[in-house]
């Protein structure tokens, strides 16, 4: 299939900038998947399982919300993290996904929403992750 | 010069090489911090540069396009979002940017309200009784994008409710190892979005809506801002205070010369002093 360049930026830096030739991602209104030459396009990203085509294998990485644009000449991913599924810190994971449930316990007590979203959102990413360090 | 004197000089060249000592140490570490705090700066330029370049473009596409975060307000309450150091001995580091922000609002009616970041900043605000809606000490060396978002997160709300109707953020811009400069930056409304490349324009499918897309990019632009702003003014910290340790070693350097000079002058004093003695004593038995 036609290659087209992709790049997946990171507040940490420039985690890939290379050829694909398919990119499968979760938009906050459905899977999608890019090929070359597709339309002009721009949808936010949620916390999910990302599979991009390289080399004609594919590749899983875990990415948390973002934005994806593609255009003309390339097609752009800005998420606030993404890791390779062998990459993933599973113990971090674990961790994180403890502490994440504590603390969603602790606040459904005292019904403090606004900590309760961040308490979910993290849970959500410690799982994605988790999930996705399997499939490598 | 008697004995004493000589005494007091030599545990002065002690202290003052212990001082010294301890400077020196200062630099070198605040020189090696320098180093990875630009490097940190480095990588967090593309994903800030991309996302400026996202937003500029959906901005454009749309005439009557209009948010909550793009229309401007009658300007009543104000949030400043502050990031000095957590720590002193790096020249006017602290007092500069710190003095800089409360000029910036000396004509208001109402003190704004803070988000302060560093432990100077912290201790400042509250000190001299303002709103601290957000205490981030000890955030700055470690701080994490992630972090930032819970930061952006309580701009952009207090933003989104009405309670303030400007954000400004306030940091240190890192010109070069020698030069940093306080400076502020508005994030909300958002005001100048640039004209974008306009090749796309209204071509561009948004999935769900424009609206919706650009309302997930501003929080994600603030929390990129915030952090790009707390790396530079790391690295500001660690510039001034590099500076200010490698000027103390050298003023500690010279002191060090100059006594040493006054101790070995009075040194050979005394010695020819002694001699005379003896001499003259020798001369007197003979």
């Amino acid at each position: 299939m036609t290659p087209f360049k992709l790049q997946i930026i990171t507040p940490d830096g420039v985690f890939f900038d290379g050829m694909t030739d398919n990119v499968i991602v979760r938009t906050t209104v459905g899977d999608k998947g890019i090929l070359a030459h597709h339309e002009p396009y721009v949808a936010a990203i949620t916390i999910s399982k990302f599979k991009v085509r390289i080399d004609g294998e594919f590749r899983y990485a875990a990415i948390s919300s973002g934005v994806i644009k593609v255009s003309k000449d390339k097609t752009v991913i800005l998420a606030q993290s993404c890791e390779w599924a062998d990459e993933i810190d599973v113990e971090r994971a674990v961790r994180a996904k403890q502490v994440a449930e504590e603390r969603i316990s602790t606040y459904e007590k005292t019904n403090d929403q606004k900590n309760l979203d961040i308490a979910e959102f993290k849970l959500k990413r410690a799982l994605n992750r988790i999930e996705i360090a399997k499939l490598k | 010069m008697a004995t004493g004197n000589m005494k007091d000089i030599k545990r002065r060249i002690k202290s003052v090489s212990s001082t010294r000592q301890i400077t020196k140490a200062m630099e070198l570490v605040a020189s090696s911090k320098l180093r990875k705090a630009k490097q940190r700066s480095e990588n967090g330029r593309p994903y800030f540069e991309a996302q400026y370049e996202l937003l500029s473009e959906i901005a454009s596409v749309k005439k009557d396009f209009s948010t909550i975060f793009t229309e401007p307000r009658e300007v009543k309450n104000r949030l400043f979002i502050v990031i000095a150091g957590d720590r002193g001995l790096a020249g006017g580091f602290n007092s500069n940017i710190l003095k800089f922000a409360v000029a910036a609002h000396k004509d208001d009616a109402e003190k704004p309200k803070i988000i302060a970041i560093g432990r100077k900043a912290v201790d400042y605000f509250e000190k001299h009784g303002y709103d601290v809606v957000g205490k981030y000490p000890y955030f700055a060396e470690k701080a994490k994008t992630g972090n930032c978002m819970d930061i952006a997160q309580i701009a952009v709300d207090l933003f989104a409710v009405g309670e303030v109707d400007e954000v400004e953020l306030f940091y240190t811009a890192f010109v070069s190892p020698l030069v940093q400069t306080p400076e502020s930056a508005k994030l909300l409304p958002i005001a100048n979005i640039g004209e974008g490349t306009g090749e796309d324009n209204g071509l561009i499918t948004y999935d769900p809506s424009p609206e919706a897309v650009f309302d997930r990019v501003v929080p994600k632009f603030v929390m990129s801002m915030i952090s790009c702003a707390v790396v530079e003014s790391f690295a500001s910290e660690q510039g001034a205070r590099r500076t200010a340790m490698e000027s103390a070693t050298d003023n500690a350097d010279e002191m060090i010369a100059n006594l040493s000079l006054v101790y070995n002058r009075a040194r050979q004093e005394k010695i020819t002093n002694e001699i005379t003695e003896i001499v003259s004593g020798a001369n007197a038995l003979s």
